[in-house]
């Protein structure tokens, strides 16, 4: 009885701590004469544009029931039928010619903070892929008894591990780039997938090692060989017990797709930092920005603890 | 065609088994067991017992001497070591059950995956394993919610899957609390009365002198002697008679 007032008591101030917080923000933010306007934000996430169709010959314009204009041409063309439009710029029976304004039609248009969205999830999506195919091989290569293999693992991890992502960035956008003639996009992949398959690596190692020598053997026993062991026996049981270090840097590929920007792609953050220049609303962007990056982190967080309840079935 | 029954199904002669850190575990180990034979092997703790039995399967390699399973050499380069393996079944004292896999999906696996069985068949095959050492109420549970009697007995069932011609078993019993002990060694008894051919490390005295053809006592990783059990038990043998002092 008494912990639980105990627990609650601590929540509450946990509430009044976040609470203090944003209300710090918001006076730190009075403080510095700054207008917010955050309604200029949600339009370069979503905006809708109008476009105006034209009449493509002379004729007249009829309204029939159900809201539909028809178009019926002066010189025998096929009839122009509009079922769906925003606003009606004719009347009912309008003599209309070639080129005249006739409806308004609104369509929902993405706007580049989500281009930025699509193209950071794209570049994590199919660096994670690589990182990891790179991750498993680095891994199974640094625990394997032929020393060539071993070292080679060595060798990238410890190389990939002691330089700046950045640094990286660069090389493989400058060097590897322009002698193997790669695009941004693809530069930036190879580089983040490198990156990460480094660390995949010595998670998938250490996922190895931790599952108890006798599940080899039993496999071995049993007639499979080393391949067969691996990816029936081993190999599902470790990538159980890395699900959550992986969960971690699959957070953070996402977050350092962020550092692809410095070699033009456009992704959130250089989207982010394009509608800034153009809003002048730079805490508002940032923040939205900042948003958006949670939204896909929390998203696949969320995503990999249902996988791992999925997998307890066997604990 | 000879009669192969006579023959000894597993021939060891003369084996050396250093390990990489200088442990002389096997000194000049030569043991012959027909078909059909169970043996028992007993000894001190760290006397080589289960590095013998594990060069039977090559879990561990040899340093000297020659190995013979049913007329293939396991020291022959061009001997394909998995398929020797498919012969030998080996049942091991922590169970090594796989723990992603129901007792059934344990059974299973390996006709599925190595002897590329349709998984209806496999399993329909591993039910009846499982029915076998008494599971079939336990067939979809994982290995976490067996108790340890139930696993050993999953772990047998998995290893006879592959239709094995020889069962080794270390110490199987050993992990076991003692009321579970007798549920194994029934079904190790009726695996010896149908014919098996068993190799088996216990301390269990009784299952030796009940079931066993032949019981052979090693010490210092050498084959001190070997008996039938009748005459085992009544030597005088002073290395093996201080043994039997302590365990008994
Ligand atoms: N992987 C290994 N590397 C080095 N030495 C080992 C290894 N495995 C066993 N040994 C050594 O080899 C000797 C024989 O060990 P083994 O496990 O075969 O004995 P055992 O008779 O089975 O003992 P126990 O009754 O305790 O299981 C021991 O001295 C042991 O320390
Ligand atoms: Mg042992």
């Amino acid at each position: 009885m008494e912990k639980q007032s105990h627990l609650l008591l601590w929540k509450a101030v946990f509430v009044l701590i976040i609470i203090g917080l944003g209300f710090g923000i918001y006076a730190g933010s009075k403080s510095i004469d700054y207008t917010w306007r955050w309604e200029r934000i949600p339009q370069y996430i979503i905006n809708t544009e109008a476009t105006t169709v034209r009449s493509p010959f002379d004729g007249t314009a009829t309204i029939e029931k159900g809201n539909k204009l028809v178009v019926t041409s002066d010189y025998g063309d096929d009839p122009l039928v509009i079922k769906k439009f925003d606003n009606l710029l004719v009347n009912n029976g309008d003599l209309v010619f070639e080129g005249d304004p006739l409806v308004e039609v609104e369509s929902w248009n993405i706007g580049p903070l989500t281009w930025g969205l699509v193209m950071t999830l794209q570049l994590s999506v199919v660096s994670l892929v690589f990182a990891v195919v790179i991750g498993l091989f680095a891994g199974l290569a640094r625990i394997s008894t032929n020393p060539a293999l071993r070292y080679l693992s060595v060798t990238y991890i410890e190389l990939i591990r002691g330089t700046p992502l950045l640094v990286q960035i660069f090389i493989f956008y400058f060097f590897i780039g322009t002698v193997l003639d790669l695009d941004r996009f693809t530069a930036g992949v190879a580089a983040l997938s490198v990156f990460t398959g480094a660390y995949i690596a010595e998670i998938v190692r250490s996922g190895i090692q931790s599952i108890s020598p006798g599940q080899m053997e039993a496999a071995r026993s049993l007639g499979m060989n080393y391949v067969q062991a691996m990816v029936n026996v081993i190999l599902p049981q470790a990538f159980k017990r890395t699900l959550p270090p992986m969960a971690g840097q699959f957070i953070n590929l996402i977050k350092d797709s962020s550092l692809v920007s410095v070699i033009s792609i456009t992704d959130l953050t250089k989207a982010g930092r394009e509608v800034v220049s153009s809003t002048f609303a730079p805490f508002e962007v940032w923040f939205a920005v900042a948003l958006m990056y949670l939204v896909l982190t929390g998203g696949l967080s969320w995503a990999i603890q249902r996988l791992e309840k999925r997998l307890s079935a066997s604990d | 065609m000879t009669n192969r029954t006579d023959k000894s199904i597993i021939q060891a002669r003369n084996i050396e088994k250093i390990y990489p850190n200088g442990c002389h575990a096997l000194k000049n180990v030569s043991l012959d067991i027909n078909r059909g034979e169970v043996v028992v092997i007993i000894g001190p703790s760290g006397s080589g017992k289960s590095t013998f039995l594990r060069t039977l399967n090559q879990l561990e390699t040899i340093s000297d001497g020659t190995i013979h399973i049913d007329e293939v050499s396991l020291t022959d380069r061009k001997t394909n070591i998995n398929k020797v393996r498919e012969e030998v079944g080996m049942v091991f004292q922590s169970f090594n059950l796989f723990p992603h896999k129901t007792a059934l999906g344990n059974v299973a696996l390996s006709p599925i995956k190595v002897k590329k069985k349709p998984r209806a068949v496999a399993e329909q095959e591993g039910r009846e394993l499982l029915k076998k050492v008494g599971l079939a109420e336990r067939m979809n549970n994982y290995p976490s919610h067996l108790s340890g009697g139930q696993q050993q007995r999953v772990a047998i069932a998995r290893a006879l899957a592959m239709h094995p011609k020889i069962m080794l078993f270390d110490e199987p019993t050993s992990a076991l609390d003692p009321e579970m002990v007798g549920e194994v060694l029934d079904v190790m008894k009726s695996l010896a009365s149908d014919g098996m051919t068993m190799v088996v490390v216990t301390h269990e005295m009784g299952f030796a002198r009940e079931v066993a053809d032949r019981v052979v006592f090693m010490e210092d990783g050498e084959l001190v002697f070997e008996e039938s059990p009748e005459r085992f038990f009544s030597s005088d043998n002073p290395r093996l008679q201080r043994f039997l002092g302590q365990v008994l």
